[in-house]
Parts: structure tokens; C-alpha cells; sequence
């Protein structure tokens, strides 16, 4: 995707193999495309990864903007010796992410920002309009049990699932262990099931059929 | 495998998984005969085939473009504003470097002319002394002493206020003294001889003095 946005801006003459590190030093300089290129590779998985977690369009955009704020005004807090560029941006958002948590009631954060954005492509296995209108508040659903997660599950099921990272670089990004990622996405994923088989209104199965 | 441990794997079976193939092998075994644990993975099966559709719906999103926007716009000023800031900056310390130069120039100026100063100010002035009289006349040295009582004056001048004069030593020929207004002997009328002049404010001599 970066590729192909890329290729569309004119105006940019950046190269696609050009390091994140080198950018970055170029726009501390006040290189403003360098700076734009920088913020064009990261923001998508950024705003995927706020919005998964958040629910919420609006706090997502908050909270890229704010990443990028702090690389722009704090370029230094950047150090390559301590991981990728890419790293330190999602640990940045992440954040910013749980506190937006922490500060705001639940209430709120299950905004209905992601019900819109449920593109028809990305449900195309339906053939009518039932069916489709179905599995949408079927993913509706199962928005709102993800959403319904206390944080830190949330955040390994987002990672692992959604965004389907291994438990290697999911354990990178949050700065764990993997044996902590795997059971917080254990756990997460139990509390899923139950929440989801809630809203599916049928009892576990595996309850009964044990 | 034990239910217990099965349920820790989080249903992590797939090919793919991050479970080891020895682990993954035991689990799939455990899931064969144990019908709880199958419906568990199942049931996970169903759950990750939801959160994908749900990953699906969301894969394209991205921040709008009025972020980058709000962004760039940032940027330009914040650089903006430090070029100027720079630039004021620079200003500055050019400004107080040419300051300081100045001071120092006027200070080194004002210690090599501090001790030329002499009770009676004494320095060259070549245009009066020529006075018409620069017919063999040239400016020799400032240096000379100020006792205005040595001074023979010139006809129509007095000698009542000399603080303020200036005396300027010339060398000319004795005949010049005679456009001074002064007597001058035939014999050796053509001799160089040094003179101190008491050049007054008005820039005309006053007085004037032979060496011998």
C-alpha cells in the first residue's frame, strides 16, 4: 500500500528504499517531504491499530496526530539503537492509546465510528442482502466484544488477530514476553468466546458438549 | 496434552502457529479424543474467523487526509520559526562582534593618542602655516615645548590668550619670515633655518619662535 500511495505523489521525489532513519534526520533538518514520506509509510498501521483498539474514527486520528506531533517536536526521544523507527511510533501510539483508555468511560470509546467504515468488499462472501446485513452486524458484533476487553487483552488479540502479527513481534511491540502475550491472548480470546456466544445467545458449546 | 495445557495453547493449532511441531502435533491428538476440547477449538476456529472478517472490514483504514494536512501545516511553521529564530540568532552576535570591534578600535585609538596630549596642545596643522609663505616651507616635527614667553609676536597680533594655541614647527628659509611681517637681514636670507609657529584658533600665527 505504501508503494502504491507513494507512487501517486508527484510532487515527491523520496525514494522507497531510503531508510526511515535517513528520513527522519532529513526532516529534523526541516525537510518537509522527507518528513511527509515518513508520515505516509506509518500512519495506516497506526490509525488500524488506535482504531481497533479504541473504536472510535475520531480518537484514532487524535492519537496518529500526536504520534507524529511527538516525532516532529522530539525527533531525539528517537533512538535507532533501540529499535526500528516503526517500533518506536507504535509504542508512542500505544501510549497515547491507553491512556485515552484510562481517561475515558467505556461508554464513550464504543462510538459506532468502525460500523461505518465496514467496507461491502471486505464482505463480499455474502450474495444478499440479508445475508450481508447478517455477517455486518455479525462484525458489529464482534467489534463490540473486542472493544468490551480489558486493555491489555485487547491489545494482544488486536495484534495477533487483527493485525496478525506473531507472538515474536507482538511481544516486541508491547515489550513483553511471548509467554505473556500468549496467555493474555489466551485469556482474551476466552472472554471473546463468552461474550460472543452471549450475543449469539447459545450456550458454550464446549459446556455443552462436555 | 492435558486439557489444561490445550486450553494454553489458545487454540493455537494452525500450520502457521508459533506453537512447536512436537506441541502442535500433541494438541491435535488431545483435540482427536477429547470432545470438550474439540468444541473449544472450534469454537475458536469460529471466533478467529470472525476477528478476520473484522480485520478484513478495517485492513484499508487509514487516517484522513486532513491529519497531513494539519501536519505539514505544523511542520512549515514550527521550521519556519526556527529559521527565523536562528537567523535572529545569528543577528545578534554579527551585531555584538561589530559592536565589540568598534569598542576596541575606539579604545586602542584612544591609547595611542593619550600621550601625544601635552599640557598646551601641541599638534600639526600644515595648511595654516603655509599662509601664503610656503615658498621653501615644510612641516618638520610636532614635537616642541609650549613657553609662549620664547615667542617674538608677529605685528598685529597679541599673545593675551595662548591656552588654546597650537604650535607647529616648520623648516623654511630665513626670507620667509619677511611675509611674516618680520625684518630679515640680506646675509643669509637664503638659509634653512626651524621655526616654531603659535598657530592661534583663527588658524593664523600669532607668534614665532627661531631655534638657533
Amino acid at each position: 500500500m505504501t508503494t502504491g500511495r507513494a507512487s501517486k505523489i508527484g510532487s515527491m521525489r523520496i525514494e522507497e528504499r531510503v531508510t526511515d532513519d535517513v528520513l527522519l534526520g532529513r526532516a529534523a533538518k526541516g525537510d518537509e517531504d522527507a518528513f511527509t514520506s515518513l508520515y505516509r509509510r506509518h500512519q495506516a498501521a497506526l490509525f488500524r491499530f488506535a482504531l481497533r483498539m479504541t473504536g472510535s474514527n475520531w480518537t484514532a486520528e487524535e492519537i496518529v496526530q500526536d504520534v507524529f506531533m511527538t516525532l516532529m517536536r522530539e525527533p531525539r526521544k528517537y533512538d535507532a539503537n533501540r529499535g526500528t523507527l516503526a517500533a518506536f511510533l507504535f509504542g508512542v501510539a500505544r501510549n497515547r492509546t491507553l491512556k485515552h483508555l484510562e481517561r475515558t468511560p467505556r461508554d464513550l470509546s464504543l462510538e459506532s465510528d468502525l460500523e461505518h467504515r465496514i467496507r461491502p468488499s471486505a464482505l463480499q462472501d455474502s450474495f444478499t442482502p440479508a445475508a450481508w446485513a447478517e455477517q455486518r452486524e455479525r462484525v458489529k458484533q464482534v467489534r463490540d466484544a473486542v472493544l468490551e476487553l480489558p486493555p491489555e487483552f485487547r491489545e494482544a488479540v488486536v495484534l495477533c488477530e487483527l493485525e496478525e502479527m506473531s507472538y515474536e513481534e507482538a511481544a516486541q511491540a508491547l515489550g513483553c514476553p511471548i509467554g505473556t502475550i500468549r496467555s493474555r491472548l489466551h485469556r482474551g480470546k476466552a472472554l471473546l468466546l463468552t461474550k460472543l456466544e452471549l450475543l449469539r445467545d447459545v450456550p458454550r458449546r464446549a459446556t455443552a458438549m462436555s | 496434552m492435558t486439557c489444561e495445557e490445550f486450553e494454553r495453547t489458545g487454540g493455537d493449532v494452525e500450520p502457521d502457529a508459533s506453537l512447536s511441531a512436537e506441541a502442535r502435533a500433541a494438541a491435535l491428538e488431545h483435540v482427536a479424543r477429547c470432545p470438550r476440547c474439540a468444541a473449544l477449538e472450534e469454537s475458536w476456529r469460529l471466533a478467529k474467523s470472525e476477528l478476520r472478517l473484522l480485520a478484513a472490514s478495517t485492513e484499508a483504514s487509514e487516517a484522513p487526509a486532513r491529519v497531513e494536512m494539519r501536519l505539514r501545516l505544523e511542520f512549515r511553521t514550527r521550521h519556519r520559526s526556527q529559521k527565523m529564530r536562528h537567523l535572529a540568532a545569528v543577528a545578534s552576535w554579527a551585531l555584538a562582534a561589530a559592536a565589540a570591534v568598534a569598542v576596541m578600535v575606539t579604545w586602542i585609538n584612544w591609547r595611542h593618542a593619550a600621550p601625544v596630549k601635552q599640557p598646551v596642545a601641541t599638534h600639526v596643522q600644515p595648511g595654516p602655516v603655509n599662509d601664503g609663505s610656503q615658498d621653501g616651507a615644510e612641516i618638520s616635527t610636532l614635537v616642541a615645548d609650549g613657553r609662549a614667553a620664547d615667542f617674538t609676536p608677529l605685528p598685529g597680533s597679541t599673545l593675551s590668550d595662548t591656552d588654546s594655541a597650537s604650535i607647529v614647527r616648520v623648516r623654511m628659509q630665513r626670507s620667509s619670515l619677511g611675509a611674516l611681517g618680520l625684518p630679515v637681514a640680506e646675509d643669509g636670507a637664503n638659509d634653512w633655518i626651524q621655526v616654531d609657529l603659535l598657530v592661534g584658533d583663527d588658524g593664523l600665527p600669532q607668534a614665532v619662535r627661531v631655534e638657533n
